[in-house]
């Protein structure tokens, strides 16, 4: 019986959406869009695009004309990593006990994939201002490759203080440049370093900078937040 | 002095500490007085951050960020009541120092936002400390609900967000009041606020969406209580006094909507507290109606008045909660019974707990005297009378209860109830208390804001 | 097209949410109804005719490109979702450790 009414009510719900979006006239159609209407039709103006320097027009938002918003988002991931270490605390901590014991050639095998994923990662991390990518997604390949070593060994622990000393110097450095450009320039974030040209892998002033550590950040919280779940209590 | 430092300097802080474990609760009790003192210095205006501005057309490229009177009250009122939170719990809760100063910079970036989508990115920051504060209740229950709600008001937030951006190609707050006042068409706009609201409405304990409050603030401790009830419940309101006074435009059926659902709340919240025997409970349900009649200031243009509200609300509810939460942690019990003759060792505590209960109640000599006589003389004015006889109504139920738990407490029963507080305690009760009585004799330093608030609707008109 | 499929996304997640009562389907539901929005936000910015917005030269800035606002804002959010389902899979983690179960009505009996 309340399935049926749950049925009901999120039919409803995305009925009311849908109808609602029709009939609004100032809601435009699928792909019916004017980008000179909107900010973004002036992101791609030569004088403008140049004030960033970067090709990938998305980097060029995410780290430049909209830097805060990454700001916030690179402390959402802070807090979660910090809340998860704050549940999930014991005072012993061994690895979990799982069913599944990892033969040898897994271990070994294990190894080529990681370097293989660390190299695409770093190419991943480096190449955000030129190509799709960037620090996020790198972070997360590098997260992976930790995973990786994780489950091909049951024995395997990562060093926590490392992660976290570099968690703590990705993020303050992050900030600290923010507050050069405000000492130097004018504005928080701005963009001190020369521009260069665009398409260059050495252009976009402080965007490579920012997303290498973006990527080391991203890293070392997601590969804490593995090992707070894969540990348990050592029960002596 | 820039104001960008009110968010950045708890940032980078918070980063910090968590390599000097030790130390954070000083860390965060001096970032926080660092921050009431700049407050004194900062000029008040629009700042760009990164510096893009299109010189040619006058765009807002990038994220702006607004100070004005409105948000310089809402700073005051944040960061002082985390330093005195801070101050009061330093001993007892070592491990929350970095969670109170990311919530701090959370907080702070949520009032002085003037972009929607920054606005957000702040409200999912402050949501996700709030949620690691209730931790220390040791009820992951609780908390797990809180998040589940939270997380759905802010995808409908989001959701709204986007179809403004898809209808005005901005998302600058100051620059969408221009358009949608060129639009002039409500009728368009209802599904984006109706889902704007209902996002920051789970967060502001409205009905229906406050189940989460009673399994959080009803078992909470000296730290969560005044954090969670006073202190994010002034932030949230006043960034939805912001949003509904200049963005959202309530007409028609939609006001009409709105208002059912806020006298609704009004009602149910305190016929709850009036059912409830236990103390929190009590205290938790009046958080629920006030917040409703905030709101319901609000969309009726009542900005002033609303902001007294606010301020003499989180100011008493600290008092309470900080007193009741101190008290259930040593008798370790919550029923109303057991906490009997809890004053009647404690005078002072016990005079402050009183001062503050008055003034929530409305009675004259306190500020929620005054407050109560100007909002109700201003709906009679706009002839909403049916909005008057149930705050009327709810003002009678709420003067009930809290004299029935006023008497509990101050008349001793059978059993002895010892409860000792130190001195520090009663120092911030007793100033909280004597503000409330001075400004509610002598108001008129609160009449001067009254033509300084509405600051944004000037730099609307004149860009 | 797609945003037919992205509200139906959002409306299935919405009515997860409402029937299930175990905690990881709860979880679940909740990333269901995330990924519908982020669809229906992309989809918001996708202008026919247009490319991805990468410019190869500086010859190329004539060229009509998608939005990169709601790609931008996408990206922030997806962080976001990940951040608040690894803090709810902790709080499972926790619960079920601490409760032996993970179903809200057995929770709710026991305390």
């Amino acid at each position: 019986m309340k399935k049926f009414f749950g049925l009901i009510v999120a039919f409803a719900f995305g009925l009311m959406i849908i109808l609602a979006l029709r009939n609004m006239s100032g809601f435009p159609a699928y792909g019916d869009v004017n980008l000179a209407e909107r900010i973004s039709g002036s992101y791609f103006q030569s004088a403008i695009a140049e004030l960033v320097g970067s090709a990938n027009i998305v980097t060029s938002v995410v780290l430049g004309f909209r830097a805060f918003d990454t700001l916030g988002e690179v402390t959402v991931l802070f807090v979660s990593s910090l809340g998860v270490a704050l549940i999930l605390d014991f005072k012993h901590k061994k690895r979990m006990e799982l069913a599944f014991k990892p033969n040898f050639m897994l271990k070994t095998a294990s190894y080529i994939l990681v370097s293989i994923i660390l190299v695409v990662s770093f190419y991943m991390i480096l190449h955000g201002h030129l190509s799709p990518g960037g620090g996020f997604p790198g972070g997360a390949m590098i997260a992976s490759s930790v995973l990786l070593l994780y489950l091909a060994d049951d024995q395997f622990r990562s060093k926590i203080q490392g992660f976290k000393i570099l968690e703590s110097a990705a993020g303050s450095l992050i900030v600290v440049i923010g507050l050069v450009g405000l000492v130097i320039g004018t504005a928080y974030f701005e963009n001190f370093l020369n521009t260069g040209v665009i398409g260059n892998l050495l252009s976009a002033g402080i965007i490579p900078i920012i997303y290498v550590l973006i990527g080391l950040k991203v890293g070392s919280e997601i590969a804490s937040v593995i090992d707070q779940f894969l540990t348990e209590e050592e029960k002596s | 002095m820039n104001i960008i430092l009110l968010i950045v300097i708890p940032l980078l802080v918070a980063f910090l500490s968590i390599l000097v474990k030790k130390y954070q609760m000083m860390l965060l009790i001096f970032v926080a007085l660092f921050n009431v003192i700049i407050l004194f210095f900062l000029k008040q205006g629009m700042i760009f951050v990164g510096g893009y501005e299109d010189e040619l057309t006058h765009n807002l490229l990038g994220i702006t960020l607004f100070l004005d009177v409105y948000a310089v009250i809402a700073l005051w009122v944040i960061n002082g009541l985390i330093l005195v939170i801070a101050l009061l719990n330093i001993k007892s809760y070592q491990t929350y120092g970095t969670i109170l100063l990311l919530a701090m910079a959370g907080l702070n970036g949520l009032v002085l936002a003037n972009d929607l989508f920054n606005l957000f990115v702040f409200i999912e920051i402050s949501g996700i400390a709030a949620y690691l504060i209730t931790t220390s209740n040791k009820k992951p229950v609780s908390t797990f609900k809180y998040l589940l709600y939270g997380s759905i008001g802010s995808s409908l937030f989001l959701f709204g967000i986007v179809i403004l951006y898809a209808m005005f190609g901005t998302l600058n707050i100051v620059i969408m009041i221009r358009e949608i006042e060129a639009l002039n068409d409500y009728r368009q706009l209802i599904l984006p606020f109706l889902m704007m609201f209902i996002g920051l409405g789970v967060e502001a304990k409205l009905l229906p969406f406050n189940h989460w409050v009673k399994g959080v603030l009803g078992t909470s401790n000296s730290l969560s209580g005044p954090m969670i009830a006073s202190v994010y419940m002034a932030a949230t309101t006043f960034v939805f006094g912001r949003l509904i006074t200049n963005l959202f435009q309530f007409e028609g059926s939609l006001l009409l909507v709105v208002t059912i659902l806020l006298t609704v709340g009004i009602l149910v919240g305190d016929l709850m507290a009036f059912s409830s025997t236990k103390v929190r409970e009590i205290l938790l349900f009046s958080s629920i109606a006030q917040s409703s009649i905030i709101v319901l200031l609000f969309v009726n243009g009542l900005v002033i008045w609303a902001v007294y509200l606010i301020i003499a609300n989180a100011l008493s509810k600290t008092v309470m909660f900080l007193v009741i939460n101190h008290s259930v942690q040593k008798t370790n019990d919550d029923e109303v019974e057991s906490l009997k003759g809890l004053f009647s060792h404690n005078l002072l505590v016990g005079t402050t707990f009183t001062i503050a209960t008055l003034s929530l109640m409305g009675l004259p000599l306190f500020i929620g005297f005054i407050i109560k006589l100007n909002y109700l003389t201003m709906f009679a004015q706009q002839n909403q009378f049916i909005v008057m006889i149930v705050i009327l109504l709810a003002s009678l139920i709420e003067g009930i209860y809290l004299v029935r738990l006023l008497i509990k407490l101050w008349y001793p029963g059978d059993q002895k109830v010892e409860v000792k507080y130190h001195l520090a305690f009663k120092v911030v009760c007793v100033v909280i208390a004597l503000s409330l009585l001075v400004f509610g004799t002598y108001s008129n330093p609160l009449n001067k804001l009254d033509h300084n608030i509405d600051e944004i609707s000037e730099v609307v008109i004149h860009g | 097209m797609i945003q037919y499929a992205a509200i139906f996304l959002f409306a299935l997640g919405f009515y997860g949410l409402f029937v299930n009562k175990n905690i990881i389907k709860l979880i679940v539901s909740l990333n269901v109804m995330e990924i519908g929005l982020f669809l229906f936000i992309i989809s918001i910015g996708f202008v026919s005719d247009g490319i991805a917005p990468i410019v190869s030269s500086v010859d190329d800035l004539g060229l009509i490109y998608v939005d990169p606002i709601p790609q931008a804002l996408v990206l922030t959010a997806i962080v976001i979702g990940v951040g608040t389902t690894a803090l709810g899979l902790a709080l499972s983690k926790n619960i079920f450790d601490t409760y032996h179960t993970l179903e809200l009505d057995e929770l709710e009996a026991i305390q």
